[in-house]
């Protein structure tokens, strides 16, 4: 599963940490990034959760 | 479903509690609901919160620009004015503005505030503790916002009570305790801004590491904030950041008070706090809607809407969505999941999330840990509001603290 962060719209608010803290973290530069660039099948739906929840819908599953 | 028995943009409908069962009905019968207004061309409230999110997430067709995020259909000069504002704006101006004072709301800058604003709340404490009993509200809930958004703009502290006193009269324009008219809230705007053009000199002069220094000196599209910008931007963190928090916090203690097991679950399990937080938030949901105005004849839920129609969407409704939540009106301290969309989503999702919860997490374990017996001692007097879930005053009492006590951070 490959995931896309949009950096023009992530603001930090690190929703998708707080649903699926196993792939997205929110660094010291305020931007999400994936510590898993490749998740497995079986976290496909914390992964779906953490990109519907994003309130700026900057999360996207290519 | 032709009618319903309950006025939802007539603020006495709020007095005396939610109309919960008003909005069940709704959510079950007639879920886009054409909603007729007394002075007014009428409204679709939308009350499911998967309609609810819908709409929130597509700005381009449910606009907040148009007509404001307010219910009454505001006159040209003042829309104008108020289109100025964050809260009545569509992309991309809204997105640009965003990001200026986004930077000081990320989870890692609130993170830096743990420790102070754990101080506050036990100053804020330690002022009652001995008493046995005081008002929540004016006492306890109000002070911890007030003191943190004074220390983000940098505020003086000891004005804070006019950052209060403005913003009750901004919010309160259809409780006449706090005003008798809309004349009066835009007299409290005027002098909010005078306050905020005197701190903005202050600041150019002496800028700080604080967000009015921040705002002085940003730019948008190459062109630095107008007063009016400035003021508006000052006006919205100053209410926003203010009334919002006070009334989840003065409804979560409610909560907790009329839901004696979840308090005493809460007390023997502080590791349910973040949970205790997010039912918080979905149970009170202190903004009870907002408006958007369609741009474009669309469908909602199967429900043909025009152009320029009005479309209130209910986030306390929302939160009670029996689709979504499991029991939506059992108090749950350890619900999970909880998609609550207390703070709204899409563009506007509130911008003060992360410090709104950690007020009220910090604020919730400093309460239980020294006032675990917190009770009411009168009626609960509620704000007379359709757009806040308000509660003006609590009268509280509580087993006296015997000792001061020395708190770690």
């Amino acid at each position: 599963m490959k995931i896309k962060i949009d950096y023009d719209l992530c603001e930090g608010n690190a929703v998708c940490m707080k649903v699926c803290p196993e792939v997205f973290v929110v660094g010291d530069d305020d931007r999400a990034r994936l510590l898993d660039k490749n998740p497995s099948e079986d976290l496909r739906a914390k992964v779906e959760a953490a990109v519907r929840r994003c309130p700026r819908q900057a999360l996207s599953i290519e | 479903m032709n009618t319903i028995d309950v006025d939802l943009c007539n603020p006495e409908s709020f007095v005396a509690a939610v109309p919960h069962a008003a909005f069940q009905r709704l959510r079950r019968e007639a879920p886009v609901f054409w909603h007729p207004e007394k002075n007014g061309p009428g409204f679709w409230a939308v009350t499911k919160y998967q309609d609810v999110v819908a709409v929130s997430k597509d700005p381009r067709t449910f606009s907040s620009a148009k007509k404001g995020v307010f219910v009454f259909d505001p006159v040209p000069d003042d829309l104008e004015r108020m289109q100025l504002m964050m809260l009545n704006m569509d992309p991309p101006r809204h997105t640009k503005l965003r990001a200026l004072v986004n930077r000081g709301f990320t989870p890692r800058m609130v993170a830096q505030l743990e420790t102070r604003l754990r101080a506050i709340t036990n100053d804020i404490i330690d002022k009652v503790a001995a008493q046995g009993a005081c008002d929540f509200v004016a006492q306890i809930a109000a002070e911890l916002p007030l003191q943190a958004i004074a220390e983000l703009l940098g505020i003086p502290l000891d004005d804070r009570y006019m950052v209060f006193n403005w913003s009750n009269r901004l919010i309160g324009f259809d409780d006449p305790e706090y005003q008798g008219s809309w004349e009066d809230g835009k007299m409290a705007a005027m002098e909010m801004y005078g306050y905020a053009n005197q701190l903005a000199e202050q600041r150019r002069a002496q800028p700080g590491d604080d967000l009015v220094s921040v705002l002085m000196n940003a730019e948008v599209e190459g062109e630095r904030l107008s007063e009016l910008e400035f003021d508006l931007f000052f006006l919205l963190l100053a209410v926003a950041g203010n009334e919002t928090t006070r009334n989840l916090i003065s409804g979560g203690m409610l909560a907790l008070i009329e839901h004696p097991d979840q308090r005493a679950r809460l007390l023997a399990t502080p590791s349910l706090m973040p949970t205790a937080v997010e039912e918080m938030l979905r149970w009170v949901s202190p903004v009870i809607e907002f408006r958007r105005t369609a741009t474009r004849d669309t469908t909602l839920h199967g429900q043909p809407i025009r152009d320029g129609d009005k479309v209130i969407i209910y986030y306390i409704s929302a939160n009670r969505d029996e689709d979504v939540f499991p029991q939506p009106d059992r108090f749950d301290v350890g619900r999970t999941p909880n998609e609550h969309v207390a703070f709204g989503i899409g563009e506007h999702f509130c911008l003060g999330s992360n410090l709104a919860r950690l007020e009220i997490r910090v604020m919730f374990e400093e309460l239980l840990r020294r006032l675990p017996d917190i009770e009411l001692a009168g009626p609960v007097d509620r704000l007379r509001s359709s757009l806040i879930n308000g509660i003006k005053r609590m009268p509280v009492r509580f087993t006296p603290e015997r000792t001061r006590q020395v708190v770690g951070g």
